[in-house]
């Protein structure tokens, strides 16, 4: 489904992205993770399109070369991200966006637009994914939300555009633990054999509620170690240590706490 | 500036008066600090001289411009009243509507204060001389208008003079309620073939004690033209005055609102949008005078500005001796979506009294690309994207609207597409 080929990310000088390769397959969940400011939200935002970075290397996404597309083309195409920052748009009422958005990318797909009656449907079954209350549809987006409505928003969102690839950025920042597991079963009861995610996160805790098929490490810009969740239990307990001081050969050596 | 001298014999003495002296006003000057950004060298092509004797017709496309509210409506057209556009069959109770050439002539001291205002420029002296038509609403006390009373003041081209002058006079008795609409419209076919001309319309609001007044002014000429106003309102206690400006047209267009709080206790919440494109001037003039003790007044203006235009945002505030207890605020609020596009923001506070409160702020922002791309990321384009955000920000105002059609209509002017 998803194929990322040797993808760089720079702003200016600074390389951010030093070559990730990535390959997700239909239904699969892969977390990535690594410390702060090791890339994972950039590689989040080089995928989903955002302006201002030199990008190299290739993703594809069911074939489609990804790269090429302006943001709302891949969101047509089937891509989903989920923001670490939600925006908040003033002004404008959260269903009428949200409704926008699904008439958008069907439209960009040939398909028929969704009427005001039907969506209405579709918007109270997303809501109710993530025990979100009917009135914030008649909210401006995001305006005024608390940290745990903003990201319970990003699922309803998600839930509405029913994407091909979810790419979840730091989902659990700033969630109290009952909101975690609203929005990981929310996640959860999205999962689906033609849908896959990616997960992308700090702590190993998300891991807990959305159960990854792989974990990928990623450090200063590349990703040093893949492995199934075990490999998450081991970040939990040991830290990023192993990987952060000498990243390249990381991968080589036998973890913290292995047996010898 | 060229002037006739031929004075419609229903006109009130003092347009006679001033007649004969108009040419000795000069026009104002970018010394002028309340026309500082006006565009002078067009502002020099206007012609003004006496309404024709009759409205001419209205071409189809303009007659399809006008918002079609419930109500009695009033049209006029190059500053005479159109009685055959006009529909004032089954006033409710209590209003009376009159043509202002009508009651010059039978009434004339019920203008007296229309047509002896302070003459504060050239235009309003013009006003006062060539502004002899037009509207007189009078609603009686108590009375509480269900629908909203349409003044539509078209502005076609005309043979004799570019530029024409009419008045509005609106008078709630205490405790009386209604809401006064004022479009005004032309034929950018015509006007664009016919060079500058425009509007020079002059409003006098006088509200009882405890009356309600829902005042919208809808600008809306070709952009070839000029809108220049005046709104004067005169607030009696605990009345409450709601001003709404939308100022989308012309190539400059310009309203200044006067306000004064003359009782204790009255309110005044005047918002507005102006909307530039092009090479627009938006200038809107505001001064309201807290008079009385314990009186409120708000002025909440957005502008959104594009290419080459530009905004004026003057707004005062001048407490007077003795107008303690007064609770003032302004703000404006600003989207630039050019480089080139500029915005003066102004607030004059002179405060003469104690226990007062009075605040201000503007702002100037940018478009906020964070969000078009959030946007963007859920599949709207870019230009959906961007017209959302601007009409998320001028929605502050419009939904002040309360007329749902009037709301509509303001929406789809501004490029909205969908509800």
């Amino acid at each position: 489904m998803l194929r990322v080929k040797d993808l760089t990310a720079s702003i200016g000088e600074t390389l951010i992205l030093k070559g990730v390769d990535l390959s997700v397959g239909a239904g699969e969940v892969h977390a990535i993770m690594g410390p702060n400011g090791s890339g994972k939200s950039t590689f989040a935002h080089a995928l989903a399109g955002r302006d201002g970075y030199e990008i190299g290397g290739t993703a594809t996404l069911d074939g489609q070369d990804l790269l090429a597309m302006k943001p709302e083309a891949r969101a047509a195409a089937g891509l989903f991200m989920g923001f670490q920052y939600p925006v908040e748009i003033p002004g404008v009422n959260n269903m009428y966006f949200l409704r926008t958005a699904l008439n958008s990318v069907r439209r960009a797909r040939g398909e028929d637009e969704v009427s005001a009656r039907d969506f209405l449907a579709i918007a109270d079954e997303a809501m109710a994914l993530v025990e979100m209350k009917k009135d914030f549809l008649h909210r401006a987006v995001n305006a005024g939300f608390s940290g745990g409505e903003k990201k319970r928003n990003e699922i309803v969102q998600m839930a509405v555009m029913q994407p091909r690839l979810a790419v979840l950025d730091e989902t659990d920042s700033g969630l109290d633990i009952d909101a975690l597991r609203v929005i990981a079963s929310g996640v959860n009861s999205l999962r689906g054999p033609d849908r896959s995610l990616i997960v992308i996160t700090h702590y190993q805790r998300l891991l807990d509620y959305i159960e990854p098929d792989f974990v990928h490490v990623l450090v200063n810009g590349k990703i040093v170690k893949s492995g199934d969740r075990t490999l998450a239990l081991h970040l939990e307990e040991h830290g990023y240590v192993d990987f952060v001081n000498d990243d390249l050969r990381a991968a080589d050596r036998p973890l913290s706490g292995a047996a010898t | 500036m060229t002037t006739g001298s031929i004075v419609t014999p229903r006109s009130h003495p003092a347009s006679a008066a001033i007649v004969d002296r108009i040419d000795s006003i000069e026009f104002p000057t970018k010394r002028d600090e309340a026309w500082r950004y006006a565009p002078h060298a067009k502002l020099a092509q206007l012609s003004f001289g006496p309404a024709g004797l009759s409205a001419p017709p209205v071409p189809a496309d303009v007659d399809q411009q006008i918002p079609q509210l419930d109500g009695p409506t009033i049209v006029i057209v190059n500053g005479v009243v159109d009685r055959s556009r006009s529909n004032l069959a089954a006033l409710p109770k209590g209003l009376a509507v009159s043509s202002l050439a009508e009651v010059a002539a039978n009434e004339p001291e019920r203008l007296d204060r229309h047509f002896q205002p302070k003459i504060t420029d050239a235009f309003v002296a013009l006003n006062v001389a060539y502004g002899t038509d037009g509207v007189v609403i009078a609603v009686a006390e108590g009375q509480r208008l269900e629908t909203s009373i349409h003044i539509v003041n078209i502005k076609l081209p005309s043979e004799t003079h570019n530029t024409s002058c009419a008045g509005v006079v609106i008078a709630l008795g205490p405790s009386a309620a209604a809401t006064v609409v004022e479009t005004r419209l032309g034929d950018a076919a015509s006007a664009a073939q016919n060079g500058v001309g425009g509007l020079n319309c002059r409003t006098t609001i006088t509200l009882g004690a405890n009356a309600s007044l829902e005042h919208i002014v809808l600008q809306d000429l070709p952009r070839s033209q000029v809108q220049l106003g005046a709104v004067e309102v005169t607030q009696a206690e605990r009345s409450e005055f709601r001003g709404r400006l939308f100022n989308l047209g012309a190539s400059f267009g310009r309203l200044a609102y006067h306000i004064e709080l003359a009782g204790s206790g009255a309110r005044t919440d005047l918002s507005g949008l102006y909307f530039g494109r092009g090479d627009q001037v938006l200038d809107q003039q505001i001064t309201v005078v807290h008079s009385a003790k314990d009186c409120v007044s708000r002025q909440s203006f957005r502008g959104v500005l594009d290419d080459d235009s530009v905004g004026v945002f003057n707004g005062g505030v001048d407490v007077r001796p003795g107008a303690d207890g007064t609770d003032a605020a302004q703000s404006n609020a600003n989207l630039l979506l050019s480089d080139r596009a500029e915005i003066n923001t102004q607030p004059r506070l002179e405060i003469l009294a104690d226990d007062v409160s009075c605040k201000h702020g503007a702002t100037v922002g940018q478009l906020n690309e964070t969000a078009l791309y959030y946007m963007r990321s859920r599949g709207i384009d870019a230009d959906t994207a961007r017209r959302l955000l601007i009409n998320g920000f001028a929605d502050e105002i419009v939904e002040k609207i309360g007329n749902k059609t009037l709301r509509a209509w303001v929406s789809q002017r501004l490029g909205h597409n969908d509800g």
